[in-house]
């Protein structure tokens, strides 16, 4: 998978890109309109991560330019501003998915592999690990062959999990994801342990194992046991 | 008024006005001049008389108009006039005369001569004074009444035009204010002036728009990329301890980045820059909020009552009342007691929500004021939002509390019939 990252700040950057390639992506970055042109014209992606506030020129551009050139790449807008006119517009412009700054890089890490499943570029809808597996067409759980009834914010968790494997996740970071940053909840993140509660008892129950680990009471973490 | 009848209005107050003193003094003129030459006329007659008794000793007399009789008194008397008035015996009316009445003296015998004519009646100059005035009066106004109209039709179109233009305008719809050209000076000076204005408010409203959606683009830009630093340490093997501190730090980044967010959002509300372009349902938005919050109300075993008695539909910006209905929904459940509950009623003209919650000391004064916070978690902005909303979309919201935390929206006054 290759994925092109404009955007003009530095540190973010870098930050981005070295979260990605980790997550065995090849990314290639630019930091200017100029580079993100040339880039576009001579090379096929399919992500392009694109900030609209460029220093030499406007993101929303490039979205021209990309659907011009007939490219297959997938786009999410990084954009600080929280404008819905802003998000409308890119929307249609043809982008795919509109993500607001700050966020955090296991909900960006959760937005690609959402449009790549969209996308079907790898035609694989079944994610597995050990006994349990999620098909992302059926949105359905299965324990050892044996499906469970999960609620959709359920299903959503786990699938967050399941993305984002072997790295921390805050309660902060599960709950945008699940209220898309749209609730004022004053750092009172119970629910989410109800919604975990109930993923680990239907899991134990068809016979699974708790791969989600809590650590020190304030984070989780989907690993291996 | 429009100005055209404001026109047509003075011009036939003016012309009532002048016609009242024309006829008026017209009247007292001519009434003056006739008079005078009447008696001019007697005088003239009387001489004449006398000149035809002194030749040839005749009296003449024609009922009513001359009357001359010898007379016994031996005295002379100057000409006396007088209005009389005679009833005429063809036509069975009262008539007018001025009389002249003197006695004289032609060789020796004394006369008196008794002359009288006719007077032109007062009233029937009158009539025909106010009705020749009359129709000249309608013949103006006809004239100015088609004039204007045509006026109306050439002149006054381009300006209607051009204030049509200007109601619809707005600084948000992004269209450009065109103004038909006129071939009238005054028109064109207007024109000038409105576009150099909303020229001039434009760039002001532009710049101010650009600097929060600037200040928002730099404040998060540095934010994101602390957030997302801290987030990799995160994921490296830490004690507790630092652990504790690293995620403490961000989640007061991410305070300070909705907090900032939060003020960027009043600033737009207060700006106008969100346009109320569609008639929005909230039962519906209620109804979608309260399937998606289910999960919320579960956790601190909340019950939620939800009565829609009939559709509150409202002209306002869809995200906002989105914002307006997940702050008030978030409100209720961020406040609300373990086991507590949550009731929506809905009106024709009347959104409710009311909920448990602990005893606080706010009122429906300061409730909304910006940073008043019942609970120290929060900002104490949520509300103040939600009532910046009403206010800029005709909306009233109080704040009772009684054994549940109310919060009543409705519209304002004069929106309704």
């Amino acid at each position: 998978m290759k994925i092109l990252i404009i955007e003009d700040e530095i540190e973010l950057l870098i930050v981005i890109s070295n979260f990605l390639t980790k997550e065995n992506y090849i990314c290639e970055l630019a930091d200017n309109f100029q580079k993100a042109e040339n880039k576009l014209s001579i090379y096929e992606y399919d992500i392009i991560l694109l900030d609209i506030t460029l220093p030499d020129g406007n993101g929303l551009e490039l979205l021209k330019l990309i659907g011009k050139l007939n490219s297959k790449a997938g786009v999410i807008i990084i954009s600080a501003k929280n404008s819905t006119d802003d998000k409308i517009h890119g929307l249609d412009l043809g982008a795919d998915d509109y993500m607001t700054k700050p966020f955090q890089l296991s909900e960006l890490n959760s937005r690609i592999k959402a449009l790549i499943r969209r996308r079907q570029f790898d035609g694989n809808n079944l994610l597995t690990f050990n006994e349990i597996s999620i098909n992302t067409d059926s949105k359905s759980i299965l324990v050892n062959d044996k499906e469970l009834t999960f609620t959709k914010k359920e299903y959503d968790l786990l699938l967050f999990f399941f993305i984002n494997q072997n790295r921390v996740i805050t309660k902060e970071a599960l709950a945008e994801h699940l209220w898309d940053d749209n609730i004022d909840l004053a750092d009172n993140y119970d629910f989410i342990y109800t919604h975990l509660n109930n993923i680990r008892r239907k899991i134990k129950t068809a016979g699974g194992n708790d791969y989600i680990k809590t650590i020190y009471g304030m984070g989780y973490k989907f690993t291996e046991l | 008024m429009k100005f055209l009848t404001k026109i047509n209005r003075n011009y036939l107050i003016l012309l009532t006005v002048t016609l009242i003193v024309v006829t008026g003094s017209a009247f007292l003129i001519l009434n003056k001049i006739l008079l005078h030459n009447t008696r001019r006329n007697l005088i003239e007659q009387a001489t004449l008389i006398k000149k035809q008794i002194a030749e040839r000793s005749e009296l003449p007399n024609i009922y009513p108009i001359i009357e001359v009789k010898k007379d016994t008194q031996n005295s002379v008397t100057k000409p006396i006039f007088k209005k009389i008035v005679i009833k005429n015996a063809r036509e069975d009316e009262f008539e007018e005369f001025l009389e002249y009445s003197s006695r004289i003296e032609v060789k020796n015998n004394f006369y008196s001569i008794k002359l009288r004519e006719s007077t032109f009646e007062s009233e029937d100059l009158v009539t025909i004074l106010t009705g020749t005035l009359s129709i000249l009066l309608l013949s103006v106004l006809i004239i100015a009444f088609f004039v204007s109209k045509k006026i109306n039709k050439t002149v006054w179109k381009d300006f209607e035009k051009n204030l049509q233009e200007i109601e619809q305008f707005s600084f948000t719809a992004n269209k450009p204010l065109q103004l038909l050209k006129s071939d009238i000076e005054e028109f064109d000076r207007l024109n000038k002036v409105v576009n150099n204005l909303t020229e001039k408010l434009e760039t002001d409203y532009l710049s101010l728009k650009e600097f929060s959606e600037n200040a928002s683009h730099e404040i998060q830009t540095p934010l994101s990329i602390v957030l997302l630093n801290l987030e990799e340490v995160l994921q490296q093997d830490l004690n507790e301890e630092t652990f504790k501190k690293v995620l403490i730090s961000m989640n007061a980044l991410k305070r300070l980045s909705t907090l900032n967010q939060s003020l960027i959002l009043l600033t737009k509300i207060e700006n106008k820059q969100f346009i109320a372009d569609k008639t929005i349902i909230f039962n519906e938005i209620v109804t979608r909020k309260t399937e998606e919050f289910s999960s919320l109300f579960e956790t601190k075993n909340i019950r939620i009552e939800l009565e829609l008695l009939n559709d509150f539909a409202v002209k306002i910006n869809e995200q906002l009342a989105e914002i307006l209905i997940n702050n008030l929904f978030s409100n209720a459940i961020k406040h609300n007691l373990t086991d507590g509950e949550i009731h929506v009623l809905i009106s024709e003209d009347e959104f409710k929500i009311c909920s448990s919650g602990e005893q606080n000391s706010l009122t429906d004064d300061n409730i909304f004021e910006r940073f008043t916070k019942g609970n120290s978690n929060s900002f104490g902005l949520g509300l103040a939002i939600v009532k910046n909303i009403c206010e800029t979309n005709q909306l009233d919201i109080h704040y009772s509390k009684n054994r549940l935390h109310c919060f009543n929206i409705t519209r304002k006054n004069e929106m309704k019939k």
